[in-house]
């Protein structure tokens, strides 16, 4: 213990070193912007600067890697909450109690909420990756095809039943999101499904194009119907609130620990990231929380719990990375190309032969997290007086924003086109009152959940019986049909009571 | 019509000046090597190339960017070079995985539209088993697999890990493919026992061999491999086959051949280098893995030939 605490000491003492430091800023600045530009993904940054720490000194390079990685689950809630466009695929839970507080007039809070947020899941999860590395790490290792598989349905099966609305309508939602997704090349045998002799199509549609048309591009059209006049926004230049209290902080503790814990698990198993946790912990937080009743509405549990469990899989993530050598997430993949790069090997023997730059990853996740919420509390004031500005002026921003974004997934004109055909049907949902997130979750998660139900049939014979009867995806399976169920359930017996009072009256 | 011919008989004429030109200077090179990465940064190919730019730019004495274009199995990178001008600019890493894909006939390029320089560097695959697995020698593997299916942990179907398995699977041993393309995942499903067996290349496993995490029960390779000599080849033990994972430095077709020996002079003073023999151990790589350009292209056709040989008949 006071090993780990000496040791953790000399990494802080690495990363305060001047140029580590200003590597350490320059990674944080660099994931924030990623993280808000829509076409750019937080993997996607770490992929373009790795080349630029070839020839950094190693300590330095993954200082920025993982300095990117922690901003970078962060700073898409600010795009999700003040312009409803997600930065990140991992925003989009955000858009729904994030983007509600916000059309309330109290965007600042709802900004204030995601800063707490990642601050707490941040700490906590580099708090375990410290002290419980070696224990838990084996932990990576129990997951298989079924257990992701299991854990994607529970996310798709808790969002669905989430919306409130039709569930009919939420299903089809989600099924026209599957369909989108199976564009492409099959990922398992290489079959080409729906591609139509298009190129671009052969490589499936990216999950960012409909992400960004659906909810920038389409609320914009809704907007623009309604002649831009939401009244509610003139309020917010006056107000002053950012941070919320005490108080109010501990009145959710449990969801801060609900969601940390799941963001830490989800960061550890492989198959799975910041965005399936982020998913998941909102869809458990509809489920469990307290006021499950109210997500949707603008509540402080429904930003808290995405954005805590998406910074907290950052610290869950790199644990196995430096225990087992196995990366728990994309951006963790390309910080073990880092380390490769370098000649190091992350693995069981890491601690031995290079305890010193282990420790300064650590205490760059300690320090990246306080750098990313200092900036993050200064850039809060300055960005909700966006909001003061004439609402048509935001929206072609917002229109830009998504262009760009479009365009910077595969430098492709194509996607752009495909966006504004995912603006309009995005438009089209919300005139008819179908839900749009079941159909962007059903691109995003499709395809993982197409792979690892493929890889489990393969590896298993067939033998769909196994989805139930592992002692991990059981339960997890279980969890998600009853999730399919209970509006089912609730609709039955409102109306048995309703037919119960008219016995009464009669 | 009149003055397209005389447009075209134009282009001719400054075509074959400039071909002149470039016969009566043959200086080459003059200005920076563009060196194309088809594969992401990070990856086996990008570690390659990081490693031999500098030492490549000393002897060239011109600059080598080196670039990473992914997708497509390596082909979005090879593309780039292909629709480049044949004037030995534009240089690419070429590895095994995108010869693969020639098995498709379908494919939209030849392997008589690249020329490589320089075969660089070769491991060897092998089938690897997780460090407590109660199977000991690739003999009793072999037992195992009659009685009951194994799972193999490789990259994709169609893939050389993939040939391997039906190779056995042919000799009637009840092996199954389970495809895993990410490599963590690959790995995980080997340390957390849920695949039986491993297929894979031995450098990229380095830290899970040091580690005593898993462990080579068979190499596919002509001869036993320095660091694992207690482990025998599919050769020995009958089962005759070998598919180098290989990675090289190609260049258009139509490049004039006193550049494309440039640059493979310059490699091969690169590949003696202490420096790099030293790397290539690093990577658990063959010590002769270096073939220059004349025998490189023999060297492709053959491996290209042994993949058609074990693949499934579509």
């Amino acid at each position: 213990m006071e090993g780990v605490l000496a040791n953790l000491a000399v990494g802080f003492a690495h990363v305060f070193e001047p140029v580590n430091l200003l590597v350490l800023v320059v990674g944080i600045v660099l994931g924030l912007l990623v993280a808000v530009l829509p076409g750019l993904t937080l993997v996607m940054g770490v992929v373009l600067a790795l080349p630029f720490t070839y020839s950094m000194d190693v300590t330095a390079a993954i200082i920025l890697l993982t300095a990117m990685y922690v901003s970078g689950t962060y700073a898409g809630a600010w795009t999700s909450i003040l312009f409803h466009v997600p930065g990140e695929p991992i925003d989009v839970p955000l858009l729904w109690d994030g983007y509600a507080m916000a059309r309330k007039g109290k965007a600042a809070e709802a900004l204030g909420w995601t800063l707490i947020a990642a601050f707490f899941g941040g700490m906590v999860a580099a708090v375990v990756m410290v002290l419980l590395s070696q224990p838990i790490a084996r932990v990576a290792l129990t997951f298989s095809t079924p257990e992701y598989f299991a854990i994607i349905f529970f996310g798709l099966a808790s969002v669905v039943s989430l919306g409130g609305g039709s569930l009919a309508n939420a299903l089809i939602s989600l099924f026209a999101g599957l369909l989108i997704a199976t564009v492409g090349v099959d990922d398992t045998y290489g079959a080409y499904r729906f591609t139509f002799n298009i190129p671009i199509l052969s490589d499936g549609i990216d999950y960012l194009v409909v992400m960004v048309g659906a909810y920038g591009l389409g609320e914009v059209f809704v907007r623009l119907e309604q002649g831009f006049t939401s009244a509610q926004l003139e309020a917010i230049g006056r107000i002053s609130t950012k941070l919320p209290g005490l108080r109010e902080i501990l009145a959710v503790k449990s969801t801060f620990l609900r969601s940390g814990l799941a963001g830490i698990l989800i960061g550890i198993v492989p198959g799975a990231g910041a965005t399936v946790a982020s998913f998941l912990s909102y869809g458990m937080e509809g489920q469990y929380g307290r006021r499950r009743a109210q997500m949707g509405s603008g509540i402080a549990e429904g930003i808290v719990a995405p954005q805590t469990a998406a910074t907290a899989s950052v610290g869950g993530a790199i644990i196995p990375l430096v225990t087992l050598g196995i990366p728990g997430s994309g951006a963790t993949a390309i910080i073990l190309g880092a380390f490769l790069l370098h000649g190091l090997q992350p693995g069981p023997q890491v601690f031995q032969t290079s305890a010193n730059i282990v420790y300064a990853m650590f205490a760059s996740v300690f320090a990246g997290i306080v750098v990313m919420c200092v900036i993050g509390y200064f850039a809060t004031k300055p960005m909700v007086k966006v909001l003061d500005l004439p609402e048509v002026i935001v929206s072609a921003y917002v229109v830009m924003l998504c262009l760009l974004g479009a365009f910077a997934a595969r430098n492709n004109i194509t996607d752009v086109w495909l966006m504004v055909i995912f603006g309009i049907l995005g438009y089209l949902f919300e005139r008819f009152r179908f839900p749009i997130t079941p159909l962007v979750l059903g691109v995003i998660l499709g395809p993982l959940a197409e792979t690892n139900f493929m890889t489990t049939m393969i590896s298993f014979n067939n033998d769909w019986t196994v989805f139930f009867t592992r002692p991990l995806a059981g339960p997890i399976m279980l969890v998600g049909i009853l999730t399919l169920l209970y509006p089912l359930f609730r609709h039955l017996r409102r109306q048995a009571k309703m037919r119960g009072s008219r016995d009464i009256a009669l | 019509m009149r003055s397209a011919f005389a447009l075209n008989s134009v282009a001719a004429v400054v075509f074959a000046l400039s071909g002149l030109a470039a016969v009566a200077q043959e200086k080459y090179p003059t200005r920076p090597i563009e060196f194309i990465v088809p594969w992401g940064p990070g990856g086996g190919a990008d570690q390659l190339a990081r490693k031999i730019a500098p030492s490549l730019e000393k002897q060239l004495k011109v600059s080598l960017p080196v670039i990473n274009v992914a997708g497509a199995t390596g082909q979005t990178g090879l593309n780039k070079m292909l629709t480049s001008p044949a004037d030995g600019y534009s240089i690419s890493i070429f590895i095994a995985d995108t010869l693969a894909v020639l098995m498709d006939p379908a494919t939209k390029w030849k392997l008589e539209d690249i020329v490589p320089a320089a075969i660089m560097i070769r491991q060897p695959s092998a089938f690897f088993l997780a460090q407590n697995s109660p199977l000991k020698t690739w003999k009793d593997v072999e037992a195992e697999a009659k009685k009951r299916p194994l799972k193999v942990a490789i990259t994709g179907f169609g893939s050389a890990d993939d040939l391997h398995v039906i190779y056995f699977a042919g000799k009637g041993f009840k092996f199954t493919s389970v495809p895993f393309p990410k490599p963590s995942e690959r790995y995980t499903a080997i340390l957390g026992g849920h695949a039986d067996l491993l297929y894979e290349q031995l450098g990229d496993v380095k830290s899970f061999l040091e580690g005593k995490q898993m462990r080579p029960v068979i190499i596919f390779a002509e001869k036993r491999f320095p660091a694992f000599k207690d482990v025998p080849t599919g050769k020995e033990l009958g089962r005759d086959i070998v598919i180098n994972q290989f990675r090289s430095i190609a260049m258009k077709a139509s490049t004039g051949a006193p550049r494309v020996k440039a640059v493979s002079d310059a490699l091969a003073k690169v590949a003696a280098t202490a420096d790099y023999k030293a790397w290539l151990k690093d990577q658990y790589a063959e010590e002769d893995s270096f073939i220059p350009a004349s025998g490189a292209v023999a060297f492709m056709k053959r491996e290209l030939d042994v993949m058609r040989k074990y693949a499934p008949k579509k």
